[in-house]
């Protein structure tokens, strides 16, 4: 694994709440998030040279296909500056990032902005549905009726079966981030649920349940990142290093769908392992997903991990806090911005500005060690792309 | 109202009574990759002089499945989903039928059978005729 050239920070993050508001477009949300994230930095907006603008569905939901970044952050007081356009499915926030980093590792410049917002809700929910179902092979699986509640089912049912896994396992990481998603101000549900009230709502596919499945959301997230030399002169709050941000598509031809891969990627540029994390926000679409996540990421082994959970070992006060946020389940899921979501609650955790849901370090108050996994789409009975970053206090 | 393939060239209905349907896949001559549908291109080496078309089926094992309970237009729930193994090693994304749309009709690990049926109909009333498994009825 090659270094990058020149090291880079992020100095700021900012969300607009996900959820559902008819009433919002894709420049209201964008505005909002990029202006939190600024503020959030405390820089002059004029400091930023260039900016990775992530969404998936705008072409399809709202029309707007082409040139969306440039349309929708002009209202955010973007004009002169290049604007890149990226999609990757639900990893799409999280490959906006790396884009930054790397265009800063070039040494073009030292602060680039990095924005996810997606608007996935329409007084047309049939709409949605079908724009969601073309983040699979459109081709050769849209025709024949897949639904990604259907893939986490099909993967969940093989763990279930080589390594006892149970649908109680399930309903408890649900339950536990539906409990930090209301906890989070920026989640879209905010109501905790009972391993009782998941287990006995209506089936999706099962062993899956209703309350155990995202949901569609509006939303966006952005954050701003640095060249590291000169961020602590630039910004009002601690720099949060990026240590790695990975990025790779799925495989079909060996043992790992690439997921591993990824993982020892991010370990081997970051010089860390799995067990220096000391909170990860991992993609979990459907919330038992997040058991497979931590199996792939090392954290513990595929036979360990029901244990881990009947043991409280992901919970905010466990040995390693999992989707302190509430994940994709209960913080929402508007695809192009989770990745950057999921960056916002890592760096808020590592200041020690999380409040209520706050984790605490191992030796340290807040974790120094953070990793985000995210995942998007679906080729060929692998994911599309995978992304791992971590992050340094 | 015809019967139409969902999609051209991607497998072969049985005409004759004892002839059984197969689907074309590919499968590369160096490494033995072996896809559905069929590549020029073979992902494992990335060389574009390797592949050659094979059949494949009848016959594969259930690697997973799900049985969904919601389902977009064309697909009224309950329909199992999953993907098969065929015998020659490649793995395709299918309907299954030929049993119950219960979570205890089948068994990871079980035999399976390829078959061509209507998976859905066209605007225009035509049958959309395509891939699915059913449970290998052992005689």
């Amino acid at each position: 694994m090659k270094k990058l050239a020149r090291e880079t920070c992020i100095i700021g993050v900012g969300m607009h709440r996900f959820g559902k508001f008819l009433d919002k477009g894709l420049k209201e949300l964008t505005r909002v998030a990029v202006w939190n994230a600024i503020h959030d930095a405390g820089i002059d907006a004029k400091l930023i040279e260039a900016a990775y603008f992530s969404n998936v569905l705008a072409g399809l939901i709202t029309g707007q296909e082409a040139i969306r970044g440039q349309v929708f952050l002009r209202d955010a007081g973007f004009e002169g500056i290049p604007i890149v356009n990226v999609e990757g499915a639900c990893a799409s926030g999280t490959i906006a990032l790396r884009e930054a980093v790397l265009a800063i590792a070039a040494g073009l410049y030292d602060v680039v902005l990095a924005v996810g917002a997606e608007k996935l809700y329409l007084d047309d929910t049939a709409r949605s549905i079908e724009a969601m179902s073309t983040n699979a092979d459109v081709e050769l699986m849209g025709g024949l009726g897949f639904q990604f509640t259907g893939s986490y089912a099909m993967t969940l049912r093989k763990y279930m079966e080589e390594y006892g896994w149970t649908q109680e396992h399930f309903a408890k990481v649900a339950s536990k981030n539906k409990y930090n998603g209301s906890l989070n101000p920026y989640a879209q549900y905010r109501k905790p649920m009972s391993v009782e009230e998941i287990l006995s709502s209506r089936v999706i596919s099962w062993p899956l349940t209703l309350y155990m499945c995202s949901t569609m959301a509006d939303g966006a997230a952005a954050a701003i990142v640095c060249r590291k030399g000169i961020a602590r002169k630039r910004c009002t709050k601690r720099p949060i290093d990026i240590v790695a941000c990975c990025l790779r598509s799925g495989e079909v031809t060996g043992e790992d769908d690439g997921q591993r891969h990824v993982a020892r990627d991010a370990y081997e540029m970051a010089g860390l392992g799995p067990d220096d994390v000391e909170v990860a926000e991992v993609h979990d679409a459907m919330a038992p997903g997040e058991m497979f996540r931590i199996q792939k990421l090392g954290f513990c082994q595929a036979e360990e991990v029901g244990r881990l959970v009947d043991e409280e070992y992901f919970t905010l006060g466990g040995r390693l806090p999992v989707n302190p946020s509430g994940g994709l389940a209960a913080r929402g899921h508007p695809i192009g911005a989770t990745g950057l979501a999921q960056i916002s609650e890592l760096v808020w955790q590592m200041r020690g500005e999380a409040e209520p849901r706050q984790v605490k370090g191992r030796t340290t108050p807040y974790p120094k060690i953070g990793l985000a996994q995210n995942t998007g789409g679906y080729v060929e009975g692998s994911p599309a792309a995978l992304t791992v970053t971590i992050l340094k206090s | 109202m015809t019967d139409l393939p969902i999609k051209e060239g991607l497998f072969h209905v049985g005409q004759l009574p004892d002839e059984k349907p197969y689907l074309i896949g590919g499968k590369c001559n160096v490494c033995g990759y072996t896809c559905f549908p069929k590549k020029l291109v073979c992902i494992r080496c990335r060389r574009d002089d390797t592949m050659s078309e094979t059949k494949l089926g009848p016959y594969g094992i259930l690697e997973t499945f799900a049985v969904m309970q919601v389902g977009p237009p064309d697909f009224p729930p309950p329909y199992i989903m999953g993907y098969v193994r065929t015998m020659e090693g490649a793995l395709v994304f299918t309907l299954i039928t030929g049993c119950e749309a219960q979570d205890n009709a089948l068994e990871i690990g079980q035999k399976m059978e390829l078959l061509v049926e209507k998976i859905k109909e066209d605007r225009q009333g035509n049958n959309l005729v395509g891939w699915k498994f059913r449970p290998l009825q052992e005689s």
